[in-house]
């Protein structure tokens, strides 16, 4: 035997892992592979003579027709990609127990197949399941984005890292001074975090530095970018916010702080912090002087008994 | 690198002339296919460098995308990869035209980019190819990318081409207008195999 006989061929066509069907002018499906029928769980016999949109009524038709129509037309082949279009035909995907996917992803082609006159009589598809390129692919965009994230945070508290909380204020400080909305700066430190640290040792600084954290996100407003700004020091960049409100922000943060308490190893460690308030008035024209002032305020703060907070004003 | 590979005027004007025939058909069949008047203005032939076309792509463009084909001989055939590039974001009307009902957002757009790409390449690479006795296979076009990160993406790609066939072409949609560039990129190899093809065409006239 020197060639393959048409019942081999379509044994062929049936054992393919890819999705092959045959549609008419009409969409009306005249040849459905073992594949089509396994995944759909519509046997051939089911389909052919039928039109697909009828059985799988949740096809977009007008655009399913255009596209057929095109290969008609042009004699060329057309696609449809994951990306744009995550399936054709939703169809379970093959990981009941790995999962975490709701579908199978789908690339499909959509070709012309001529008649022994050469004339464009129907159009073949095939359909490759891409679901595990699709779940690389996203799992890559997921560990991209992660990574983005941690080179923007702090490990310990969660808050921004200093550099990339230094960048948002860059850019809210523009941002102002073109809109002319206001802005405020409160910069905070621990009281006495040296002491904390001298007597319960590193691991409990730490497990303070990273209460603050938790507690600062629960006080803050879904506009204020909060980072961690040194070893014990933090900032927080309250947009659209005069002095005023500032003040009211850092008293909350104060209130907050002091009502903290850690309990290590049997004891209860209390903390207090010191706050700094700036505000872009215009004098200020570059963020590091907002920077400067809260600073200046802080230490005011600091030199005043601590546990309070210090608006600061110029001259 | 050889010397620079330059198309004789003769090969040139024959090389206009199967394009200008390719682009015919393939504004008669956009306009069947879209069911509106497309009028074409006469393709612009030139042989481009690397540097060229990342000038040109960088220039502007809001998307890029790419498709490879090839014929049946393998590594020494008539191959390449057609680029297009669109110049504008007009394409949001153009999906009424290919009967687009979701918003036009994102993958959609994407989509609707992929398939005006398509129908471009197809339309005019098989009518080059189809008077030049050739079959060509096409591969699932995909979106190169927009903005800026196309001149990088050009930039980082090993460049695997020396010279790329640019055919500009601008198509006018009644009521409608939007221009691209069509550039294929062969390799040498390629542009000689096409240049052999154009002298057996002047040969039989």
């Amino acid at each position: 035997m020197t060639e393959l006989s048409e019942a081999a061929l379509r044994d062929l066509v049936d054992r393919l892992d890819t999705g092959v069907f045959v549609l008419n002018r009409e969409l009306e499906v005249l040849f459905w592979n073992n594949f089509m029928a396994a995944n759909s769980g519509m046997p051939a016999i089911e389909i052919v003579g039928h039109r697909l949109t009828e059985r799988f009524p949740e096809l977009p038709e007008r655009w399913l027709r255009k596209k057929v129509e095109t290969v008609f037309v042009l004699r060329n082949r057309s696609f449809t990609a994951w990306e744009q279009r995550p399936y054709l035909l939703r169809f379970h995907h093959n990981r009941p127990v790995t999962g975490g996917v709701e579908h199978m992803y789908q690339n499909c082609t959509f070709s012309p197949c001529r008649n022994a006159e050469g004339e464009v009589e129907t159009v073949v598809v095939t359909l490759q399941d891409v679901t595990d390129l699709a779940m690389a692919h996203r799992a890559l965009e997921l560990a991209k984005e992660q990574l983005a994230q941690s080179s923007r945070l702090d490990g310990l508290t969660g808050l921004f890292n200093r550099g990339y909380w230094e960048h948002c204020l860059a850019g809210e400080f523009k941002r102002s001074l073109r809109s002319g909305a206001p802005l405020a700066l409160i910069i905070f430190d621990l009281d006495h975090f040296k002491v904390i640290n001298d007597t319960f040792g590193h691991l409990a600084g730490d497990e303070v530095l990273r209460g603050v954290g938790e507690r600062l996100r629960a006080i803050l407003r879904e506009t204020d970018i909060a980072g961690r700004y040194g070893g014990e020091e933090f900032g927080v960049i309250a947009t659209d916010c005069e002095v005023a409100g500032a003040c009211v922000l850092a008293e909350r943060i104060r209130a907050g702080m002091e009502a903290l308490s850690f309990a290590y190893e049997g004891q209860a460690i209390r903390v207090t912090v010191s706050l700094g308030i700036a505000g872009n008035d215009p004098a200020v024209d570059d963020y590091q002087k907002l920077i400067a002032g809260a600073d200046d305020a802080l230490y005011r703060s600091k030199r005043e008994g601590r546990n309070r907070f210090t608006a600061y004003h110029s001259g | 690198m050889n010397e620079p590979l330059q198309l004789s005027e003769d090969q040139c004007d024959c090389l206009q002339e199967i394009v200008n025939v390719a682009m015919g058909q393939a504004g008669d069949s956009l306009a069947r296919l879209l069911g509106v008047f497309v009028t074409l203005s006469v393709p612009k032939i030139g042989i481009l460098s690397p540097a060229d076309v990342r000038r040109l792509v960088g220039q502007g463009c809001v998307s890029a995308t790419r498709q490879a084909f090839q014929d049946g001989r393998g590594k020494d055939g008539l191959r390449g990869e057609a680029l297009i590039v669109f110049g504008d974001s007009s394409f949001r009307e153009l999906a009424d035209l290919l009967d687009y009902d979701e918003d036009m957002e994102g993958a959609a757009e994407h989509e609707l980019l992929l398939d005006i790409s398509n129908v471009l390449n197809g339309a005019c690479l098989t009518g080059i190819a189809d008077q030049l006795g050739e079959e060509l296979f096409y591969s699932a076009p995909s979106i190169l990318g927009e903005g800026k990160r196309v001149a990088a993406t050009l930039e980082q790609d090993r460049l695997q081409w020396e010279r790329a066939l640019s055919v500009q072409i601008n198509y006018r949609l009644e009521n409608r207008s939007f221009h691209c560039d069509l550039l294929l990129l062969m390799p040498d190899s390629a542009i000689s195999l096409l240049a052999g093809k154009l002298d057996q065409q002047l040969e039989d006239l």
